[in-house]
């Protein structure tokens, strides 16, 4: 296993995937700060101290991380398919679901980075512009909040990733699940139900985005654990299918 | 032009995620059914109903999404199977050639704006909110193609990246986050991206809508044709530059 996450870690070095993912966290985090432009009621909303991380995250959420996160999950699983390197993998042998699970946790890992990624970002914009009124606990307070949000986020949306790792050639439909699917949450925040059962927005009430009872919190909890399942279950269901096609 | 157009059609034909994609239509009108519910009592607007469904999420965020990565795919699966080369050997016109990928987009968007209009008078009309009115149904079939020929228009700079490029993620982060960045500009400034000058043309007769912003029509325009301009000539030549 740790062969497998050292080759996945050593393959991405070489894809220009990353580089493209930090692209789009800075335009995101450029994008929301040209929206702090907007003046209300007299002042812009940038000159609010936090409101740049605030509202970076959630818009980030709703519009473009996810899918960023899925594309990348997704093209990890399809590019062995597609650059006709499983075979070679197969050769080895490699076992493919040690090598799924080594992708996955790949997927993770740089989904956490992801959002600390902002987090850098947005803090030493908030910290030129007000750094006399930021606390050392607002910042863990928010440092926790992204760190949450990295982990929950690919919690969420680890059962498309599945289910392309099952298709093999479906990353174009990650890509539009993912988005309509982190775009859906935006109008589930609005139903007190929904914000606590629908995956995108149960990541917001576990990180402490939203106001939450620990009842919710708990909740929620249960429902990206669900997704987790329901990712191992697809997973597993794979991996036996493609056990079955080596010994035919 | 026209054949070259017809051969692009056909080659659709293959690739059934393009009819799945339309599924994305739905998301508005389907939506509509939850948010409408609560105010039904109180009498729902039949214009207010189809700027929920058709006139607002769905030209902003949903369509240049689905166009963006339509416009990727169009682009990459040519490359991937190293069609090109065979296609330059013919030999092909690259800005016709580019241009008749244009127009399929433009017809996707089409087809994409119209299923969304039969959808909005489908979810409205089936629960009860709204009653069909022929009167309010031009209107919707009037706006909803505004949308999508506009909106092809202003993805054609995603068209012109995924022409330049050989890679789908390049293009595909940048459809999310250019459509991001049109989103947000709606509110900063609206005549500095295409999605949002869009959106201030097809906004200036939407009863009820009020912007924050003095329309302007001529400069909405404006944004759009030197965007436009700009990206038919990376295009065409990064195509021209490609063997």
């Amino acid at each position: 296993m740790k062969q497998l996450l050292w080759a996945e870690r050593r393959k991405l070095r070489h894809s220009k995937i990353v580089w493209i993912a930090v692209f789009a966290v800075v335009m995101i985090a450029v994008i929301v700060f040209a929206e702090g432009q907007f003046v209300f009621k007299g002042s812009r909303y940038i000159d609010g101290a936090g409101w740049f991380m605030t509202a970076a995250q959630s818009l980030a959420t709703f519009f473009v991380l996810p899918a960023v996160i899925a594309l990348l999950g997704s093209y990890m699983i399809c590019r062995e398919e597609q650059e006709d390197t499983l075979k070679s993998l197969r050769l080895v042998p490699v076992d493919e679901a040690k090598l799924t699970v080594a992708k996955m946790i790949v997927a993770m890992v740089f989904s956490i980075l992801i959002y600390l990624l902002l987090f850098v970002i947005t803090f030493a914009v908030e910290a030129i512009m007000h750094f006399g009124t930021l606390s050392i606990q607002t910042v863990w307070g928010f440092l926790f909040t992204y760190f949450v949000n990295g982990i929950g986020v690919f919690f969420a949306i680890s059962p498309i990733v599945a289910l392309v790792a099952r298709m093999k050639k479906g990353y174009w439909l990650a890509l539009v699940f993912a988005e309509i699917y982190s775009f859906a949450g935006l109008f589930a925040s609005m139903s007190e139900i929904l914000k606590i059962a629908y995956p995108i927005t149960a990541v917001f009430n576990l990180s402490g985005y939203y106001e939450a009872t620990i009842g919710n919190k708990a909740i929620s909890l249960v429902i990206l654990l669900l997704c987790i399942t329901l990712t191992i279950f697809i997973l597993s269901g794979f991996n036996r299918n493609s056990k079955r096609i080596d010994v035919q | 032009m026209l054949k070259l157009t017809q051969t692009e059609f056909l080659k659709l034909r293959r690739r059934k995620f393009i009819l799945l994609m339309l599924l994305a239509a739905l998301l508005m009108p389907f939506l509509a059914i939850f948010y409408f519910r609560d105010i039904r009592e109180t009498g729902i607007d039949t214009i207010q109903f189809y700027k929920w469904t058709a006139f607002s999420y769905t030209p902003w965020i949903i369509l240049p999404v689905v166009l963006g990565v339509f416009s990727t795919m169009l682009m990459y699966d040519e490359h991937q199977n190293d069609m090109l080369k065979q296609l330059w050997i013919v030999p092909i016109s690259k800005t016709k050639y580019f241009f008749s990928k244009f127009i399929v987009v433009l017809s996707y968007s089409i087809c994409f704006m119209l299923l969304t209009a039969g959808l909005s008078v489908i979810f409205g009309t089936l629960p009860g909110y709204i009653t069909f009115e022929w009167s309010s149904f031009c209107y919707l079939l009037k706006k909803c193609m505004e949308i999508a020929i506009l909106t092809s228009f202003a993805i054609l700079p995603l068209l012109a990246v995924a022409a330049a490029g050989k890679s789908y993620i390049f293009p595909v982060c940048l459809t999310l986050v250019y459509t991001f960045l049109g989103f947000i500009l709606l509110m900063v400034n609206m005549y500095l991206h295409p999605l949002s000058s869009m959106t201030a043309i097809v906004m200036r007769d939407i009863p009820g809508v009020v912007l924050t912003q003095t329309l302007n029509i001529p400069a909405a325009f404006i944004c759009i044709a030197i965007w436009c301009a700009g990206s038919v000539v990376l295009a065409i030549l990064a195509l021209g530059k490609r063997k």
